[in-house]
């Protein structure tokens, strides 16, 4: 589903990324961590199509992504912070995010993504800007779904999320992988790759030192390891 | 671009404007100051109506008078006074500052008197508030404001990064935006050519040439509008932050209407300055009084003139000839001061018309000045406007005039040059009457477009500069 052949990035003399290999199946989670400038941002973006690699490629579905490319209808992509417009609706968000990606989705529809999501019903005529950040990661997710994208990027999606948030959202995740979506997600929170991830990488200075198999390894090992790697 | 993914970002952005209470604020602003402008415009109009009935007084009084000798008539004189085009209530132009009313007399050309400016207190300066001044200056900083976080905002909460893994191209965003912000920016202009719509249906002067005018302002406004909308989203594409993008188009603005509009005006009188009103008014005196003059009969060069006269007619005294020669040499006297004054007349146009291209070619870089140098034109409000009435008013001056020496040489009798004239010296009031009233006609529209052809083209080439604008950023703009 997505593969990394030597790709590279630098901006002017900083090698943000340097030559990384990796492969991520359909139904898998894929879980970068590393140090903030240790390159899972940059591997995001160049996934994403945001900007170009200096080096190698990255291909999704086996197609290579560049700048602007049709590789986008196959991904979806949720930040740490979703903010999207805070003075419209779940339903009003979802609808524009959904048309621009090409799908006209009936009410019904939206709601039943905002739902499956996890968002309340309630929750959904009341305007973003009253929501807190683990419900607009629902509607950011909800948004992914509403394009059944195959890939899904997430970037530190845990962080400043209450426990019961983090909970709600790992449910979530392996709902998606269950329909074989594939899940690479940047973050820091050790506990939830263990917990969600399939595989772990951990990053270094733009490289990727380290790969293991979460079922492999506990969170405290886990620990050890990246205090180590870093 | 697809077209259904522009509209719909346009749409959002609409919309999600629309949803934010600030904008209601700014309406409600706008609002009063149109009904202000509106309340202004009318009663500044409605002067018309003051001219007309003092228009039609001097007509009155310069008919009521008895049978007179001519050139007491010419003396007597009679008042031109300008006539406000209709859409003068839209853009006052430089009208209040120029005035209305001259007297018309013999050998005398007086200036343009009675401007608004002139009976007002120092506030007219900055009191003055009319449509055209609110579209000009106030609706770029509505525009700025509306739009100046319309890209970078969403830049800096990550959301662009989901529009455009969306599928949403670079190109659809800004195109969609800046059609966006373009609607609100009609929508606004709106009321405004609304109102002036109405004014001239309810005024019965609009004719033909009225609609067309109204048709290029219009579009003018519009175009000047979409221009300032593609450049919002132009420096908030380009800016890296909201506040730097806000403080980025509050500078521009400055630039446009403050900055630019006063160093050309001051770059113009230093590159082709102009005389005092004093200086100007000796020059000709002194130019006249070498030529000579007609009312001293001791006068070398109207003595020799005389000496001609009196040998082509072969008559050793003026009370000998076929016609007054008193109305012979005002004839001639007028011919000459007047000729005098135009040369100097214009001369200093000349300068100030120099000093108005100026202005017009750095409209070339600042749409505010093109889109205000072609309102006034075409609203018969501008400085070409003022000029034309002033030779209107001056060509009926030197008609009336040597209509008046005509009557006095072949109507009055030849034996008495000077003097009160008693019975004998007069001519039948039935001659006022004969003379045609003033009548003051506007500017053609082809001549108004002609004078403002660099300010036309400056408007058009900033729609095209900026949806140029737009289009190279959206190749060249970056999300991270």
């Amino acid at each position: 589903m997505l593969e990394a052949v030597d790709l590279s990035k630098s901006y002017g003399s900083h090698e943000a990324l340097k030559n990384l290999n990796l492969e991520v199946t359909a139904g898998e989670v894929y879980c970068l961590l590393g140090q903030n400038g240790a390159g899972k941002t940059t591997t995001i973006n160049l996934f994403l199509g945001l900007a170009d690699p200096t080096g190698g490629k990255a291909l999704i579905n086996g197609k290579e992504v560049k700048m602007g490319a049709d590789t986008n209808q196959l991904i979806a992509y949720i930040p740490e912070v979703v903010q999207l417009y805070g003075n419209m609706d779940g339903i009003e968000n979802l609808n524009f995010f959904s048309r621009l990606s090409g799908y006209t989705h009936s009410k019904e529809d939206l709601v039943r993504l905002l739902e499956k999501a996890g968002l309340k019903k309630e929750d959904h005529d009341k305007k973003l800007f009253s929501y807190s950040k683990g419900m607009r990661q629902k509607v950011g997710i909800a948004i992914a779904l509403s394009k059944d994208a195959k890939a899904i990027f997430m970037d530190e999606p845990t962080s400043g999320l209450d426990p019961k948030a983090t909970d709600e959202f790992t449910s979530i995740c392996k709902e998606l992988v269950a329909e074989d979506k594939c899940i690479f997600m940047a973050t820091h929170d050790i506990f939830n790759a263990v917990n969600v991830g399939t595989r772990i990488g951990i990053m270094n200075e733009g490289k990727l030192v380290h790969t293991t198999e979460s079922k492999s390894i506990s969170a405290n090992e886990l620990q050890q390891l990246y205090l180590k790697t870093i | 671009m697809r077209r259904n993914i522009l509209l719909i970002i346009a749409r959002h952005f609409w919309e999600t404007v629309f949803k934010t209470k600030s904008i209601y604020l700014l309406i409600a602003i706008l609002g009063l100051l149109l009904i202000y402008s509106v309340y202004s415009g009318m009663k500044y109009y409605d002067q018309n109506h003051f001219r007309a009935d003092h228009q039609e007084m001097a007509r009155q009084s310069w008919e009521n008078n008895p049978d007179k000798h001519p050139h007491r008539m010419a003396h007597f004189g009679t008042f031109a006074f300008r006539t406000k085009h209709p859409l003068s209530q839209f853009d006052f132009g430089i009208e209040s500052f120029t005035g209305n009313a001259v007297f018309l007399e013999a050998h005398k050309q007086n200036t343009i008197n009675f401007s608004e400016a002139s009976f007002s207190t120092g506030l007219l300066r900055f009191g003055e508030l009319s449509m055209a001044i609110i579209l000009q200056t106030i609706l770029p900083l509505i525009i700025f404001f509306v739009g100046y976080g319309a890209v970078v905002s969403d830049r800096e909460n990550g959301t662009l990064k989901l529009l455009l893994t969306q599928g949403a191209k670079w190109k659809e965003i800004l195109f969609g935006r800046s059609i966006g912000l373009t609607g609100i920016a009609f929508l606004l202009c709106l009321p405004f050519l609304i109102v002036t719509l109405l004014l001239l249906i309810g005024d019965h002067h609009s004719s033909g040439d009225v609609w067309v005018r109204f048709g290029l302002i219009s579009m003018a406004y519009l175009l000047f509008a979409l221009v300032l909308s593609f450049l919002t989203i132009f420096v908030s594409t380009g800016s890296k932050s909201s506040k730097n993008a806000l403080v980025k188009l509050l500078g521009l603005w400055l630039l446009m209407t403050v900055l630019l509009p006063r160093s050309s005006q001051a770059l113009g009188s230093y590159f082709y300055p102009t005389p005092s009103k004093i200086e100007f008014r000796s020059k000709i005196e002194a130019e006249v009084i070498q030529y000579g003059d007609s009312h001293n009969p001791n006068d070398p060069h109207y003595q020799s003139l005389r000496d001609s006269v009196l040998e082509v007619h072969q008559v050793d005294d003026v009370t000998k000839l076929p016609f007054n020669y008193g109305g012979f040499v005002m004839s001639i006297g007028e011919e000459v001061s007047a000729k005098i004054y135009n040369k100097h007349h214009n001369q200093l146009l000349n300068q100030y018309r120099d000093q108005n291209q100026l202005n017009r070619w750095l409209a070339i870089f600042n749409p505010y000045l093109a889109i205000k140098n072609l309102s006034m034109a075409l609203c018969g409000t501008g400085f070409e406007s003022y000029v034309d009435f002033q030779q209107q008013a001056e060509i009926y001056r030197y008609q009336l005039a040597q209509k008046m020496n005509r009557l006095q040489i072949e109507r009055i009798s030849p034996t008495r040059v000077s003097g009160s004239e008693g019975k004998v010296h007069v001519v039948s009031r039935e001659e006022w009457k004969s003379f045609p009233d003033f009548e003051h006609g506007y500017l053609s529209i082809g001549t108004s477009l002609n004078n403002e052809m660099i300010s036309s083209f400056s408007i058009i080439l900033w729609t095209f500069l900026a949806i140029g604008l737009i289009s190279r950023q959206s190749k060249r703009a970056k999300a991270i």
